[in-house]
């Protein structure tokens, strides 16, 4: 499993791993870019799957509504090599 | 840096606030059991009494004894030294709880300094106001204001400190904004009335040994209202889950024409659980975090407005004290955050029976935090139901609607939303009963030495430590709320999305399910064993 960091800007979602920054205003776009990372990295190989983990960054939701609710969302994404 | 506190299953234990609760309420709870062993460290607790400025002859109200400490009461092993502490136990409980609380804050990272000032400002306000709503002209009623020399009473019981502290609170909030800023990183209703609904769990747990002490029927009496409390409260939510949510849903997008995950937000923020199912939700949807946050907005101050209508409605309206279990559920199903839910069942709780001592002049008396617990109850299995509602919405968003190649959604979604103060809650009751029905004998006469020390423990923390959270969440609450917020042109039609479905729809329907599974239930009479 390769796990990533996930947050909204408030105009794209990003993901980050490291060095690592990923944007699209849209999930499927983030998705369609994770994939083209993984397989460009060789983190796949042909003919199996891997899943990507990406965790939700709290702190892309104010402090105030932390109080309330201290998580947004947690999403695999199974990628094909 | 990124705040990842739900990497894994336990690795929030230590930084979000509902754990915290968990720990400061079970651990005062742990502390007071120490008089299991001879120990009283919980007796400094503070708590006021009503008292007024020139007592009559024979009458009672001294100012000197405005504030004493709990353990002049209850303990057992120390009751000389917590005797002597009178007033000094402010300042005992400030030490107590700022130690406490200022250990949650430095493992939360919050700004300790600012959270340090603020809670003492925010501390001894509430203190303030506790004394102020205790005098007499305000809290005394019409059966015991002559001991105070008083031909006239407002009869408000404890709730007059209550709404003191909102209104305190809101003046602050809404009239001097760069104080209440200051105040925010302090002002954390959610955290102290999670924390007040672990020691709830202490009442509940500790009504059967209380009430075994006046009579073992009333021990029994009590044990079985818990439990129908707790069944109850679950039949009710699920129910309120069933109707509330389609119809919210289909007012927001058929009537208001607003977009699928707004409305779902919306449906789960005005339906189910405020803030906490509106940002459950939208993590559910894969909303853009600002429909969650811009809905939650919305939650807080209509929660606000409810607690200040709402108890005074149900209360000399309907279902008045006839039916004070329906009202509290009603109130469980109503009012949108847990911090004004259960601030506003405690109002309740004060106003009934208050009430219902007057109007039967004296002859019935209700045994206090009952009617708060049946708002509560049903509180907490909505909060205990969100994570479940909101997997399934989630199921039918990531497979059914959005259909993204390869996304696939987490089991472990439910644990991350489970509101963990509820396991406070229910450890610290079931423990009791455990107590209870163990070594307590169901409340048999020769195990009542055993239950006294028990009581020692349990007292001071189901009564001044809930208390005392219970009105540093109203003042909290106030200083957080910004009625402005609803003129802002960002929400738009949400407003009245929420207005239309709360008052109309919500409000109405949850009183008829609360009246479905609570009518009938009835409140223990302690009169005759109550000075």
């Amino acid at each position: 499993m390769i796990d990533m960091v996930i947050r909204h800007d408030g105009r794209n979602w990003v993901v980050e791993k490291g060095d690592l920054r990923l944007a699209s205003p849209t999930l499927d776009g983030i998705d369609a870019e994770v994939r083209e990372f993984v397989k460009r990295e060789c983190l796949v190989k042909n003919g199996q799957k891997t899943e990507v983990r990406m965790l939700f960054d709290n702190s892309t939701i104010p402090q105030w509504i932390r109080q309330y609710a201290q998580h947004y969302f947690n999403r695999v994404l199974v990628v094909e090599g | 840096m990124a705040d990842l506190t739900n990497r894994k299953w336990y690795t929030g234990m230590l930084t979000q606030e509902d754990w915290w609760a968990v720990w400061l309420g079970v651990g005062f709870f742990f502390l007071g059991l120490l008089n299991l062993a001879g120990i009283d460290v919980v007796g400094f607790l503070t708590y006021p009494t009503k008292w007024v400025a020139n007592v009559p002859e024979g009458g009672k109200g001294a100012i000197g004894h405005a504030f004493y400490a709990i353990g002049k009461k209850t303990s057992i092993t120390a009751k000389g030294f917590y005797s002597g502490l009178g007033w000094w136990s402010i300042i005992w409980t400030y030490v107590a709880f700022t130690i406490a609380t200022c250990i949650g804050a430095a493992f939360m990272r919050w700004n300790l300094k600012r959270f340090f000032i603020g809670w003492t400002i925010i501390y001894f306000m509430t203190i303030a106001t506790w004394f102020i709503g205790h005098h007499g002209f305000i809290a005394a009623n019409k059966i015991n204001m002559h001991k105070y020399g008083l031909n006239f009473a407002l009869s408000l019981g404890g709730g007059g400190s209550f709404i003191l502290a909102l209104i305190v609170g809101l003046i602050i909030g809404n009239f001097f904004k760069p104080f209440a800023i200051y105040l925010s990183e302090a002002a954390k209703p959610e955290w102290y009335i999670k924390t007040a609904v672990v020691t709830l769990g202490v009442k509940l747990g500790y009504l059967p040994i209380k009430l075994a002490g006046f009579s073992h029927k009333l021990g029994k009496q009590a044990t079985s209202l818990t439990f129908e409390l707790f069944v109850a409260g679950a039949a009710a939510t699920i129910v309120a889950y069933m109707i509330f949510w389609p119809i919210v849903y289909l007012i927001s997008r058929r009537l208001f024409k607003l977009p699928r995950k707004t409305a779902a937000v919306l449906g789960s923020g005005i339906s189910i659980c405020g803030v906490s199912a509106a940002v459950a939700t939208g993590g559910a949807v894969r909303a853009k975090p600002v429909v969650s946050i811009m809905v939650s907005a919305l939650v807080v101050v209509w929660a606000v407005i409810e607690l200040m209508i709402l108890p005074g409605f149900f209360t000399h309206v309907w279902p008045k004290t006839a039916d004070p279990i329906v009202a509290g559920a009603a109130m469980g199903m109503s009012v949108k955050t847990d911090g004004a839910d259960a601030a506003a069942g405690e109002l309740l709780d004060e106003f009934m029976r208050n009430k219902v001592a007057v109007e039967s002049n004296g002859t019935v008396q209700w045994p206090e935090g009952i009617i708060t617990a049946s708002a509560v109850m049903t509180k907490v299995w909505i909060d205990m139901f969100i994570g479940i509602w909101t997997f399934v919405l989630a199921m039918v968003w990531v497979y059914r609607i959005d259909r993204r190649p390869g996304e696939t959604v987490l089991v472990s979604e439910v644990w991350h939303r489970f509101p963990k103060f509820v396991l406070g809650y229910f450890f610290c009751w079931f423990f009791l009963l455990a107590i209870y029905f163990g070594p307590g004998q169901g409340g048999a006469p020769e195990a009542m030495p055993y239950l006294k020390t028990v009581k020692a423990g349990a007292v001071p923390v189901e009564g001044p430590m809930r208390k005392l959270f219970f009105m540093l969440t109203f003042m909290s609450l106030g200083i957080i709320t910004d009625f402005k917020k609803l003129r802002e042109a960002q929400f738009g039609k949400m407003v009245w999305v929420y207005f239309v479905a709360l008052f109309v729809f919500i409000i109405p329907i949850a009183m008829i399910i609360a009246y479905l599974f609570h009518h009938g239930m009835q409140l223990p009479n302690i009169a005759e064993f109550v000075k």
